[in-house]
């Protein structure tokens, strides 16, 4: 009867395994270039001098390029909205609007900044990184992470 | 007379103008997006060669500001803010982190309170500083290979890089600067009262170039000349002098930024220069043509 009840136990604990795991799709450095090239490329098109930061899905910097020339303050600033894209999976945008509408207290959430200009890098309708660029004007930060961010389009498996 | 006056202290203030430029504002080289990622590159190489377990790379410039940075993949994630931070201490501090984390381990502990100062100070093996020509120009930070050893092992081939990378210009893809051609009727004519043959200002050499060329040509002594940025490469075509180097100036005074001038050297070192002969004066090093036969012409590279 013991003997059942172990074994029993045992089977559960193997079966609750699988579900204890899940697959994750995670962004390399190689797509992290990617999705920065892209944004690099659009950003020198429009002559624009700004940082682009790409962080993973815990919001930590993959990779990081500020252009020649950009005002310093943008590199943490980039940072920021990189990092509140991903770990609230939306574009940083949706704060600012927030904060401008009425919220005042969207300010007061931990870890994001309420600055246009951090979109999340989606890949199977998942949200596996942001990117945040910082330099010139919102709207203008906000294309060029967008135009970065499409390219995770690209990442996803068939 | 009041109009002499105004005329007067307009020249006064124009002089004085140019004196404040040229002694407010200094050329500096800086390092581009393009120099960190070659720096990054380099450093990833590297990584791979000896299979480190990973590494966040991080450059930033002379002020310690994130030009650069990339994390490898399975790299844990804490290493990318310790990048920062080693390449940030070492950028304003001019020095590898490696003498801070000995410094403390030393017994001055201290020195970790210049934390709370200091953004992201980093007292930990692993940030090189950037130079270019002799100049700090930024600083590269490793972190997360196999160990505070080999995060800085990395650090020093990709801060290496930089010996082998070319004028910003070039490496950006830029045209070169153009051929100068100076055809020797306009040589000769140089030489007659002695010019710069390329080089207009003689306290500007353009970031571009580190280099003039005079053309020069003495009928009498000169001064004691001191230049504190430009070593000279003489070659004698004709006449004779009497160069001394060395000793010490006596009277000196500063004729423009980086330049000194004096009448006279106490001791030094005296050759008498002929024809052919080549001579090479580093720079901060005081020369005087003592003596000379006239016409004395000389041919004369600047490098800055």
């Amino acid at each position: 009867m013991y003997l059942f009840i172990a074994v029993a136990f045992v089977l559960a604990v193997a079966a609750n395994a699988q579900a204890q795991l899940v697959e994750k799709t995670a962004l390399t450095l190689e797509g992290a270039k990617k999705i920065a090239a892209v944004a690099e490329a659009r950003a020198k098109a429009e002559g624009a001098r700004v940082v682009i930061a790409v962080v993973d899905e815990g919001g930590v910097l993959l990779l990081l390029e500020r252009l020649d020339d950009t005002q310093v303050a943008s590199v943490n600033v980039g940072i920021d909205k990189a990092r509140t894209a991903a770990i609230y999976r939306r574009p940083s945008k949706v704060f600012e609007d927030q904060v401008k509408n009425g919220r005042v207290s969207a300010l007061a959430l931990h870890g994001a900044v309420a600055l246009q200009g951090g979109v999340p890098i989606i890949v199977n309708e998942k949200v596996i990184g942001g990117i945040g660029v910082s330099g010139e004007t919102p709207g203008q930060d906000e294309d060029i992470a967008i135009a970065g961010a499409a390219v995770a389009a690209s990442f996803a498996k068939p | 007379m009041k109009h002499i006056t105004a005329v007067v202290t307009g020249v006064v203030i124009a002089m004085l103008a140019s004196i404040s430029y040229a002694e407010s504002v200094s050329d500096k080289r800086g390092l581009t997006l393009e120099g960190a990622k070659r720096v990054i590159a380099a450093t990833v190489t590297e990584a791979k060669r000896v299979n480190a377990p990973g590494g966040s790379i991080a450059v930033v410039d002379d002020g310690g500001n994130l030009l650069a940075l990339e994390r490898l993949d399975q790299t844990f994630a804490a290493s990318a803010n310790i990048a920062i931070g080693k390449a940030r201490t070492s950028a304003l501090f001019k020095k590898p982190t490696k003498l801070f984390e000995d410094a403390i381990k030393g017994g001055r502990t201290s020195m970790v309170t210049l934390g709370s100062d200091l953004q992201n100070f980093t007292p930990l093996q692993g940030g090189i500083p950037l130079e270019w020509e002799g100049k700090v120009v930024g600083a590269v930070g490793v972190s997360g290979a196999a160990s505070a050893q080999q995060d800085e092992e990395l650090a020093i081939i990709g801060a290496k890089s930089l010996d082998y990378m070319e004028m910003a210009g070039i490496a950006n893809g830029h045209q070169p600067l153009p051929v100068t051609y100076i055809d020797s009727q306009k040589v000769a004519a140089s030489f007659a009262k002695g010019a710069v043959l390329v080089g207009e200002d003689e306290n500007m050499m353009h970031a571009a170039r580190n280099y003039m060329v005079h053309a020069s040509h003495r009928d009498k002594a000169g001064v004691v000349e001191v230049h504190e940025l430009d070593t000279d490469i003489v070659y004698v075509l004709k006449g004779s002098a009497q160069l001394v180097t060395g000793g010490t100036p006596v009277g000196i005074k500063i004729v423009a930024p980086h330049e000194l001038r004096a009448p006279i050297v106490a001791g030094g070192e005296a050759r008498t220069l002929v024809p052919g002969d080549v001579v090479i004066i580093p720079n901060g090093m005081p020369h005087w043509f003592k003596e000379v036969t006239a016409p004395f012409d000389y041919y004369v590279v600047k490098v800055r």
